[in-house]
């Protein structure tokens, strides 16, 4: 009996990597263009979502207690509602940081001949591990709402900003100089 | 009648497929899989001709010539693993590592189980056509999981080389594990292996009409540092992130 469950189970295993396969897109990820796109992704990130003042600004308890005293019961959920989608909305971001500096180390890792497999597995389960832990931070947000813990919200601001300081960092290497060496258009660099 | 009719079918589509490969000129491109293809020809014509003009020489020949199949059907798995991995030379060492773990494993059973057991009955051949189908299945599982997480394109030869022959594997490994358990009430249930290779070879002649190579990456990207130094400022990073998100939690 043992014995079939572990050939089936293999079969199951199979079967999900062959469907997998026929849905997958055929475009490689890790491209010099996709890096560009990440980078510029990031760019619009750090200058339009990400700035601390603001994110603390959104986040001031202040504000709550002035619609607490100022406006009607209604206007206390609709205020609440809001700011929980908003604190879900960074921990998202957080999230996307996170798998765009994976991304970007396997995107790098493959070309490496010198690759140490087992230092890869632990990486993969680090990463794994690590997202997890910004799911279960959501789930709290989700739970127990934006204001549950204050001090939260700037470790989350803080989480964010150093997420895109980090995938800046590991894009860095996509400077001026460089880039023409990537895609041969100068040009490209200029915009970045 | 029908298992005749599967085999027939099956030996016209492996003739077509082989003309293709030659007039396409991808014989040379994918030896390993046409040696495969060849060799399967080889043995469902000899089958058909045995069968009809010595059933004794059939019966006696039937599987060791089905283990040569066998055999060489680990060359489509190592004609994958050439063509997708070639280009990323840290992927390619990452499938090989766990390749060469399938491959030990392939290589201590079969030096192990004639020891195990002297005299094969049809029982036993069933077990062992499943156990190194079992083992081709990982190999495919594992070289996908190595695709998949390095984002890795794969081409249209590829591809149909791939889901062929994994539909073969998956359905003859079923097949094997359920006879290998029921017995004899199930044994009919090994015709779907010819039907399920039938199937394989119309994905691979679809997939094989002309040469569609692997997408490669925009541009090769060569970083001037080392892959410790990536490794470590990967490591350096996540612990950054991971300390923010601890402090998070406890708040």
């Amino acid at each position: 009996m043992i014995s079939l469950i572990f050939f089936l189970f293999v079969g199951v295993l199979l079967f999900l990597s062959l469907f997998l396969l026929a849905r997958r897109n055929t475009r490689p990820e890790g491209s010099s263009s996709a890096l560009v796109e990440a980078r510029q992704a990031l760019k619009t990130l750090q200058a339009g979502l990400l700035p601390l003042d603001l994110v603390k600004r959104v986040f001031a308890e202040r504000d709550w207690e002035y619609v607490r005293a100022e406006t009607p019961r209604s206007i206390h959920e609709l205020f609440m509602a809001e700011r929980k989608a908003i604190a879900l909305l960074w921990l998202t971001e957080v999230r996307s940081q996170i798998r765009s500096l994976q991304r970007f180390h396997r995107g790098a890792a493959r070309h490496y001949a010198r690759l140490n497999p087992r230092l890869e597995v632990e990486l993969a389960m680090s990463f794994a591990a690590l997202t997890g832990a910004c799911m279960a931070l959501q789930a709290l947000v989700y739970i127990a709402g934006p204001y549950a813990a204050p001090r939260m919200v700037s470790v989350v601001a803080n989480v964010a900003a150093r997420a895109c300081e980090i995938s800046q960092q590991s894009l860095s290497f996509l400077d001026t100089a460089r880039l023409g060496a990537l895609g041969g258009q100068p040009t490209d660099a200029a915009t970045l | 009648m029908s298992i005749w009719l599967i085999m027939g079918l099956g030996l016209l589509l492996e003739l077509l497929l082989l003309i293709r490969g030659l007039r396409a000129r991808l014989i040379q491109r994918y030896y390993f899989f046409y040696i495969y293809i060849a060799s399967v020809t080889f043995v469902t014509g000899a089958a058909m001709l045995l069968n009809g003009t010595a059933p004794a020489l059939y019966d006696r020949w039937y599987w060791p010539l089905q283990l040569g199949t066998l055999i060489t059907g680990y060359g489509i798995l190592l004609e994958i693993l050439n063509h997708v991995l070639a280009p990323y030379p840290g992927a390619e060492r990452f499938a090989r590592f766990s390749g060469i773990g399938a491959f030990g494993a392939i290589l201590c059973f079969a030096l192990v189980s004639p020891l195990i057991a002297p005299h094969w009955s049809p029982g036993t051949i069933i077990e062992f056509e499943r156990d190194l189908r079992s083992v081709q299945a990982i190999f495919i599982c594992s070289l996908l999981a190595v695709v998949f997480y390095y984002g890795i394109g794969i081409g249209r030869n590829m591809n149909g080389m791939i889901m062929g022959y994994g539909l073969y594997i998956l359905t003859s490994l079923f097949s094997l594990t359920i006879r290998s358990y029921a017995g004899k009430p199930l044994d009919q249930i090994w015709l779907i292996q010819p039907l399920s290779f039938n199937i394989s070879l119309i994905i691979w002649l679809i997939a094989l009409w002309s040469y569609c190579p692997n997408p490669a990456p925009d541009h090769m990207i060569h970083l001037e540092e080392d892959y410790g130094a990536l490794v470590a400022r990967t490591k350096g990073v996540m612990g950054a992130i991971r300390a923010y998100i601890g402090k998070a939690a406890r708040t």
